[in-house]
């Protein structure tokens, strides 16, 4: 990893994993530059999980060829491991050990590792230093093992949905030191099911689903390949005939996911002005509507025909 | 190292810090001893000993002794011949029966000579709790009246014949028993915290950073066998101070019978919840493990005890020759099966079982 050069972090090329008859992952391809936040999005059993665990040395895959930093994570774990950071995703920690004892104790495996008192910090976990693991809640022990990860101080962090269990602001921080990491020139790879996450924090983002890699860019890319259109969002819809809202002007997609009903349209203005008017002609009503940009989800959603919503 | 030495460490704060566990591997024991300690000991400041005493023939020697086994008070002396002494013992109204040999007092004590042991038997009644101590007291007495014959040690030594073995409850013979259920239940109990451990996916965690795993089972055997020596310290002291159990052994013969018989315990412990998965599931099996060991092993009554059709099961079982390996150690009891015995049976078992372990042992 010379200088400022942009070098491969990881490059995986036809990972396959199975268990049993199911395919966890498969056959999938892709690479993470050196200082970049890369993003793998998908809902929950879509192979997030056991993606990072084979990348990590967890777990063998059945096919592919996988390198990290140059490592073969299945052969090369030992050597591997002392350049990498990990959290995954069971919050597991020693029971009864304090929040500032499990910290160092991480610390301690590690060649050149950040001060406790940093990583405390970034975590938000100062005034519970002295707690138990076991007594922290939900949220409190996913910041502690996102920062047992980052104390590591190594060239790649890979974080297995961070953010689970964590309340908005936390989830907020938790984005902004990472990005203070990218900065200090570390690689992130990570994994969520949050698309604001993704849009928000990832350089690069894979959808993925059923073990595939669906689409892979920056989710400006991602969005701009896939629409062009608008989202209008309506809920609790009733009417005799759903059709008529796909000949509504500038409308190019409905997609439903149970009661709500989204729009995608180009021309917004019109296709608003229509719907009133079949509302008052009640031909149908809606309780509730809302116009946004089209995100993340509605490339999920098109993609897959599904919400990515657990 | 240092890494190791973290990790030892984190794991014993971890540990210290539950109640529970701290309560079965160090309170439970004690109380053990305790509650035996109450009930078998006795008042043993007022005890009394019927001692028999049959002498082959008069001499100068056997006056001096039985004069001088009158001035203790413990003992209340009978003579008679070998068969009316023994039946005496056998109707109870003996403890022991002490057969003086013919002995000369002549060149044998003062030549440079290596002399000749000379044998004393001592016949006692087994079953009942209070009859082991004169055998110890006099053990003392000859060692005296040795002394004052010459100042050479080692001249009489007791052969113990044990006329009668019935259930031997007395807390000398419990101490041992105690000791080597503590030390089972250490290693038994104590692998589960791997199988939480791992339930937890704490070992799964850990996995994912540069520490090896194996310091982790490591670190576990290092801490396991150090609460052996702190369990074994307060069982051994509590026995010695508050029910006056002599131990014989010197400390690094006991040291290092404890912690042999830790590790077994503890990789037969592994080999058990190797196969569970969960840490409930894990725990019965060694529920069903332990207790029938701890009754069957004759670590708190002996062998003979137990109906015939059990003895293979007993001699199968581990604890049975852990406990006759540290009554030996501790109180100097002779061994019901033999040193090499006990050790090659608990050396099978480590072996067996740390093979067994480290084939099928899974870390997630």
């Amino acid at each position: 990893m010379r200088g400022s050069e942009i070098v491969a972090s990881i490059t995986v090329r036809g990972l396959t994993k199975r268990y049993g008859n199911l395919t966890a992952v498969n056959n999938i391809s892709f690479t993470v530059e050196a200082g970049e936040i890369f993003g793998m999005l998908g809902p929950n059993g879509a192979g997030k999980t056991t993606t990072v665990e084979i990348l990590v040395g967890l777990r063998v895959a059945d096919a592919g060829e996988i390198k990290v930093l140059g490592f073969n994570p299945t052969t090369e774990g030992r050597q591997l491991k002392s350049s990498i950071g990990v959290q995954l995703q069971m919050p597991a920690l020693f029971p009864r050990l304090t929040v500032e004892e499990a910290l160092k104790l991480n610390a301690s495996f590690y060649p050149d590792p950040f001060p406790v008192e940093q990583v405390l910090e970034w975590v938000g976990l100062r005034e519970l230093r002295r707690v138990l693991t076991y007594k922290l809640s939900g949220g409190q022990r996913q910041r502690l093992v996102v920062g047992m990860a980052m104390i590591s101080n190594s060239q790649i962090l890979f974080l297995d949905e961070p953010t689970t269990g964590l309340d908005p602001q936390a989830r907020h921080n938790l984005w902004e030191i990472i990005q203070e990491l990218q900065q200090m020139g570390k690689t992130i790879f990570l994994t969520t099911h949050y698309m604001e996450e993704a849009q928000h924090l990832c350089d690069r983002v894979a959808i993925i689903d059923h073990g595939s890699i669906i689409v892979l860019g920056t989710p400006q890319q991602l969005i701009g390949d896939h629409f062009q259109e608008k989202a209008i969002e309506l809920s609790a819809v009733e009417s005799d005939d759903e059709t008529i809202l796909q000949q509504l002007p500038g409308v190019t997609r409905v997609q439903k996911v149970d009661s709500q009903i989204t729009l995608y349209s180009t021309e917004v203005e019109a296709t608003l002005r229509e719907l009133i008017q079949l509302e008052k002609e009640q031909q149908l009503t809606v309780a509730g509507l809302a116009i946004r940009q089209a995100s993340l989800e509605d490339v999920f959603l098109k993609l897959t025909g599904r919400s990515i919503r657990p | 190292m240092k890494i190791f030495i973290n990790l030892v460490v984190a794991t014993l704060k971890d540990l210290a810090r539950d109640r529970m566990a701290i309560f079965w591997f160090i309170l439970f024991p004690i109380l053990f001893i305790f509650l035996f300690g109450m009930i078998f000991s006795g008042g043993a400041g007022n005890v009394n000993f019927d001692l028999g005493i049959v002498v082959e023939e008069q001499g100068i020697f056997a006056e001096t002794f039985i004069a001088s086994l009158k001035q203790s008070e413990v003992f209340t002396i009978y003579q008679g011949s070998l068969d009316a002494e023994l039946e005496a013992l056998a109707g109870r109204r003996r403890n022991a029966v002490l057969a003086l040999p013919q002995v000369q007092l002549g060149p044998q004590f003062s030549s440079g000579d290596q002399p000749s042991e000379v044998i004393v038997p001592v016949y006692y009644d087994a079953s009942s709790q209070a009859n082991k101590v004169p055998l110890f007291m006099l053990g003392e007495i000859f060692n005296h009246v040795e002394r004052g014959i010459q100042n050479r040690p080692r001249i009489f030594a007791i052969d113990a014949r044990p006329v009668q073995s019935e259930a031997l409850s007395d807390i000398d013979y419990l101490l041992p028993g105690i000791l080597a259920m503590a030390l089972m239940q250490l290693g038994l109990f104590g692998s589960l915290r791997l199988v939480y451990l791992r339930e937890r996916k704490v070992l799964k965690s850990l996995g994912a950073t540069p520490l090896p795993r194996v310091q982790i089972v490591f670190s576990e055997i290092v801490i396991r066998l150090l609460m052996a020596a702190i369990q074994t310290s307060l069982i051994i002291l509590i026995g010695h101070f508050v029910f006056d159990v002599q131990i014989v052994g010197s400390w690094w013969q006991v040291l290092a019978t404890v912690l042999f018989g830790a590790f077994v315990f503890v990789s037969i412990g592994y080999m058990l919840v190797t196969f569970a998965k969960t840490e409930e599931s894990g725990n019965g099996i060694i529920q069903v493990v332990q207790f029938p060991m701890m009754f069957l092993s004759g670590i708190f009554f002996q062998l003979e005890f137990l109906p015939p059709f059990l003895a293979p099961v007993v001699k199968a079982i581990p604890l049975t020759y852990l406990g006759d390996l540290l009554r030996s150690v501790l109180i100097g009891m002779p061994y019901a099966f033999g040193l090499a015995t006990d050790l090659l049976v608990l050396g099978g078992w480590l072996i067996i079982s740390l093979i067994l372990t480290i084939r099928f042992w899974r870390w997630e």
